[in-house]
Parts: structure tokens; C-alpha cells; sequence
């Protein structure tokens, strides 16, 4: 069974955040509410400023602590990707998860609106589903089992890796590559999106993959080691710089 | 007999709790009624947090203060059904009552707070998820609140039974949930203001200082705020071993308090920023100086200790001091967001919306309402 991982390269991406809107029209997201975001970071004073950026999805971690803290195990790691999922069926929406995770990649839906006007309101729900967008992935691909579809009320979402796409994957198979054709269509659609190519999409336990070919030999790192969640998702910075752009302490 | 004659006669204290009663009802209605309607009409949006990173609202301040006075409730009637202290006896029966009052109030607000909370009563006990703090509170809390209104229905069956061994399971399971209560926090490594092995310690004595501050305001609350009217081994108990427990724990709480204050404007840790703001408000020193010092002083010196007016200034004090350190801690373990970019301001804002002081008052009205209620039909102080 792959587990499957993530590698952006902060050295070619250019923060178009072409990845933030595929996601979005994918996984039908809230505006505002991004599963996979771009987050800017402006450094210093004119003229001697510095703008930078860093893609953060969910990292999918192998230790997740949303797993261990969600009561009803709504939460959990899909044993056959190695993608932590949710529940809906299960998730009671106490958002121990959104305080447990690190990298602050959950969402609650009957949150205040991030960007006004609120758009469920333009477009209200029907059935389970607590908003019904004009934009939509197709109904079998629902599956409120493993968090993918339209959120209903009362509960956390998350980035799911694109789990719909990525578990029809061929058996075997040790990456996920928009330029190959026969994996094309199992790619996630923020890899899938990636102009510059900075993203990449592969079998961490698969040796031959070409994710742990960029892990191995350009450095690839994962954000907040120091918590012991091993996130899944690795990014490489050519050495030159820091991972997380911005991540001097911010204490005045 | 000549006990009985150190009360107030047995219809105006009727009366008493019926006007007690009506209040709380009236609270309980606005409380009530303000967020129902607004669960209706704008759904639980309404209750301010955000997907920014405050996550845990008044709402969950509010469930945590209840519950906490609850499980501090049943610690101090333990000490007389437990451990046989004999002079807390006419305290006991109000303090499980007050114990279960507490509950009720803390458990609607998480319900009304929780998105599916129903779903929480099944699927919480049967997926076992026991790395979860929070699957072991629930569990808990459930026996906790079962095995109180066991004993309290004992209590109502048989009123003159003296104590009660199923206190001994009342009193470990309070301790047991308030000791959860704080890992629910302090097993937060990504949260700095919350994580630390102490916080299971610090809930444990705020729980019980909390406690004596309510066991204080109710037994005065019920001798119509006269300290003449008190029975004589009540007044002595006030102004001996419970006036002298509650100045330790009210120590014990400012050094604890004021310690992690410390601790965290000298840490350069990131995250600690928190406390520069903190202690920079108002409502920190006063919840320190005004509602910790203050009471300390007052039960510690004879004088005051003995006064009856000094010893409810002391017991309210403390109430709303608990309240608002209650609040500090969790809103403050939040307020550095987790992993944003630059765009999001390096402390996140908050103050509660009028759906969370309704909840507060929602909670207000239903624990006086559940009290009252009892003192004035089910016995809860006819030997008190």
C-alpha cells in the first residue's frame, strides 16, 4: 500500500497560488477558507524589504496529533494512503482537532464568514450539505465518510490529498505526475495545477519514486519537526535559505 | 430544637427560595431565549470564533467555570461523607446540590456549543479513542454526573441518612475529571500559554478554592445575606477551618497564577507573547489584585475573617476572579496564531458576542434555577 507524499519546491515556486483556487473549485471550498493556502510573509522596511511565501497543505502527518485528540476518532489515518480523513458521520465539531494542529490547516464550518458577503447565504443549502455552491465535483464522488463533498453543518474539514482521486490511483504506480497520462487523472488538482512545477506527488515507501529521489538529494525538510508529527508533505529550499520564510520570532 | 431556632423561620425561608427560584427563571428565560432564537435565526455562527485560530469561545470558558465549581462542589461535601470531617456536615447537602446545579449549567452551554452534540453521545463511548483527553472527560464526566444524581436522589429518598459511601466514587470521579479537565490543556504542546504538567494542579485548586467561594456565597445567600441568621456551627465553620482552607487555596491559586505570569513575560519563547499582552489589561489586575489578593487578605486577617459581610465580598470576588482567569487562559492560549503568514496580526483579537453572554446567562439561570429548585422542594437545605 503507497503512503503517499507531497514535495514543493520553495526555490521554483512563485506564490501565483494557482493551487489555492484548484483546490477550491475541487474540494468546493468556502472563499476564504483555504485547504491548501498560500501564506505571504513581508520581511523589513523599504527599501529593504523582502516578500516571500510558503504553499502549506495539510502535511498528512504520519503522527498526527488531530488524530489523537479527536474523541469519537472522527479523525483518522487512512490506512491504505497514509491521508488523514474525517468522519463527518462521527466529527461532534469540538474542534479539539483545530487546537491540536500544528500547522493550522482545519476549518469549522459554522464559523463567521473569512470573506463577506457570505456566500452560503447567496446560495443556501439543501439537504445535509450546509451550502450549495454553483461549483460543485460530481455526487459520487461524495463521501461523507472521508470528509470529501460539500461540508455539512457542525463539523471540521480538512485537505483530504484529493483522497477521491488519488485512491483510484493503479496499483503499484510510484508517483502521481500530471505529464504522465496514465496518472494524470489521479493527481491532485493543486500538483496538477502547478504551473512552474513545483509540486510533487509520490509513494514515500516506494524507494524509487521520484519524491524521495527530490527528498534525498535537494534536502527535503518538513516544517515543525519539533512536534514529532513527521509530516508527510517535504519541501526543499536549495539550502540557501530558511524553510518557513518569515519563521524568526515575531516578538517585539 | 434550639438549632432550629438559629434559622430563619421555616416560611420565610420558603418564600426565600421561591423568590430565589423566580430570579433564576427569569435569567433562564433571557439567557435562554436569546440563544435559541439566535441558533435559529443565524445558526452557531453566532457564537464568535473563527477559523482565524480561536477556536474555544466564551462558551467553553463558560463550560469549564461550571464544571470545574461543580467537581470543587463535590470534593467539599467529600470531605465530610469521605473523610468524616465532621465540621463540614451542614455544608455538604447544599454543595452536592450546588454540585449538580453547576453541572447542568456547564453541560447545556456545551451542548448548545458543541455542532453535533448528540452525535458526541454515542460516538464518544463506542470508537474508544483513549489517546483523546477528551474521550476520558466525557466518559467521566457521564459517571460523574450519574453517581451525583444517585446520591443526590438518595438524599431525597432518605433525608436524614448520614453519609453516604457512594460519595467515595462522587468524590474520586470529581477529582478524576478536573485532574482531565487540565490535561485537556496541558497536553497541548503546540499551544505554549496551555502546555505544561502543573495545569491538571492548577484546575485541581482553583476547582476547590472556586468551591469554598460558592459553598460561602450560597450558605449566606440562604441565610438571606445575615450573618446573624447563621446556624452557629455553620458561622464557627466559616470563620475557622473553612475560611483558613479557603486563604491556602486562594494562596496556593496567587502563586500559581502570578508565577505563570512571570514565567511567561520572562520567557522568549514564541508564543509566550501572550502574557505581555495580558498583564498590559486591566482585567488582569484585577482579577489578580482585586479578586485573588484582596480575598486572600480578608480571610486571612481574624477580623475580616469573621465578618460576615467581609467573608461574601471574599466569596464573590473570588467567583468572578475565577471567571476571568478562566477566560485569560483559554482565549490567551489562542491568541497566537498557528502557522499563518504575515497577513494575520501577531495576536488574534477577541471579546465575546452578545450569543456568548447569553450564554453565560443561560448557565446563570439554570444552575440558580436547579438550586433553587431543590432548596425549596427537594430538601437540599432542610438540615443546612
Amino acid at each position: 500500500m503507497p503512503k503517499w507524499g507531497m514535495v514543493i519546491d520553495l526555490e521554483t515556486c512563485t506564490g501565483c497560488q494557482a493551487c489555492t483556487t484548484a483546490c477550491a473549485m475541487e474540494n468546493n471550498r468556502l472563499p476564504g477558507e483555504n485547504w491548501q493556502d498560500v501564506l505571504f510573509y513581508a520581511e523589513g522596511e523599504y527599501p529593504n524589504l523582502n516578500l516571500s511565501w510558503l504553499p502549506r497543505p495539510c502535511m498528512q502527518c504520519e503522527n498526527p496529533s488531530c488524530v489523537s485528540v479527536c474523541p469519537t476518532k472522527a479523525t483518522y489515518k487512512d490506512e491504505g494512503t497514509g491521508v488523514v480523513l474525517i468522519d463527518w458521520n462521527k466529527c461532534i465539531g469540538c474542534k479539539y482537532c483545530m487546537i491540536a494542529c500544528p500547522y493550522g490547516v482545519r476549518f469549522y464550518m459554522d464559523e463567521a464568514p473569512i470573506v463577506e458577503p457570505d456566500v452560503r447565504e447567496a446560495f443556501p443549502a439543501s439537504g445535509r450539505r450546509s451550502w450549495n455552491p454553483p461549483f460543485k465535483m460530481p455526487d459520487e464522488y461524495e463521501d461523507a465518510s472521508k470528509g470529501i463533498g460539500i461540508q455539512p453543518k457542525g463539523v471540521v474539514s480538512k485537505c483530504t490529498f484529493c483522497y477521491h482521486k488519488i485512491s483510484q490511483a493503479p496499483e503499484g504506480v510510484a508517483d502521481l505526475d500530471e505529464d504522465n497520462p496514465e496518472t494524470r487523472e489521479f493527481t491532485p488538482a493543486c500538483v496538477r495545477v502547478c504551473a512552474p512545477k513545483s509540486r510533487f506527488f509520490g509513494d514515500l515507501d516506494n524507494p524509487d519514486s521520484h519524491v524521495n529521489q527530490l527528498i534525498a538529494e535537494k534536502g527535503g525538510v518538513r516544517l515543525k519537526e519539533e512536534t514529532g508529527n513527521k509530516p508527510q508533505v517535504y519541501y526543499l529550499s536549495g539550502g540557501g535559505s530558511p524553510v518557513v520564510p518569515g519563521s524568526r520570532s515575531r516578538r517585539s | 430544637m434550639a438549632m432550629m431556632t438559629d434559622t430563619a423561620p421555616e416560611q420565610g425561608r420558603s418564600n426565600h427560595f421561591l423568590l430565589h427560584l423566580m430570579a433564576a427563571l427569569v435569567l433562564l428565560a433571557l439567557g435562554g431565549g436569546y440563544v435559541i432564537w439566535e441558533i435559529l435565526q443565524f445558526g452557531k455562527v453566532q457564537f464568535n470564533t473563527n477559523n482565524a485560530g480561536i477556536h474555544w469561545g466564551m462558551a467553553i470558558v463558560t463550560y469549564d467555570y461550571f464544571l470545574l465549581t461543580s467537581t470543587g462542589l463535590a470534593m467539599v461535601a467529600s470531605l465530610w461523607h469521605v473523610f468524616g470531617i465532621k465540621e463540614f456536615e451542614p455544608v455538604a447537602r447544599r454543595a452536592l446540590w450546588l454540585a449538580m446545579a453547576g453541572l447542568m449549567g456547564g453541560v447545556v452551554v456545551l451542548f448548545l456549543e458543541l455542532g453535533n452534540p448528540w452525535i458526541a453521545l454515542w460516538a464518544t463511548p463506542l470508537n474508544m479513542q483513549t489517546s483523546s483527553p477528551l474521550f476520558w472527560k466525557v466518559l467521566l464526566v457521564g459517571a460523574y454526573a450519574v453517581s451525583l444524581g444517585i446520591v443526590l436522589l438518595g438524599m431525597i429518598n432518605k433525608p436524614d441518612a448520614g453519609r453516604n459511601p457512594l460519595m467515595m466514587l462522587v468524590g474520586l470521579l470529581a477529582l478524576a475529571v478536573t485532574l482531565v479537565a487540565g490535561l485537556v490543556y496541558g497536553m497541548m504542546a503546540m499551544r505554549p500559554v496551555w502546555f505544561g504538567g502543573e495545569v491538571p494542579v492548577v484546575f485541581l485548586i482553583e476547582s476547590f478554592m472556586g468551591a469554598l467561594a460558592f459553598t460561602m456565597f450560597f450558605s449566606h445567600l440562604k441565610n438571606g445575606f445575615n450573618h446573624a441568621n447563621m446556624r452557629p456551627e455553620t458561622r464557627l465553620l466559616f470563620e475557622g477551618t473553612l475560611a483558613r482552607m479557603f486563604a491556602i487555596s486562594i494562596g496556593l491559586h496567587f502563586i500559581l497564577h502570578a508565577g505563570r505570569a512571570l514565567t511567561g513575560l520572562w520567557s522568549n519563547a514564541e508564543g509566550m507573547q501572550v502574557w505581555e499582552y495580558l498583564v498590559a489589561q486591566p482585567l488582569f489586575h484585577f482579577a489578580l489584585w482585586g479578586c485573588v489578593a484582596l480575598p486572600f487578605v480578608l480571610m486571612v486577617l481574624p477580623a475580616t475573617r469573621s465578618n460576615g459581610l467581609m467573608q461574601i465580598l471574599a466569596a464573590a470576588l473570588v467567583m468572578i476572579g475565577l471567571l476571568i482567569s478562566r477566560y485569560e487562559f483559554i482565549i490567551g492560549g489562542q491568541m497566537v496564531p498557528l502557522f499563518k503568514g504575515t497577513w494575520a496580526t501577531d495576536l488574534l483579537h477577541y471579546s465575546p458576542s452578545n450569543g456568548e453572554w447569553a450564554l453565560l446567562v443561560l448557565a446563570v439561570g439554570l444552575a440558580n434555577t436547579v438550586y433553587a429548585f431543590a432548596a425549596w422542594k427537594l430538601g437540599a437545605e432542610d438540615r443546612a
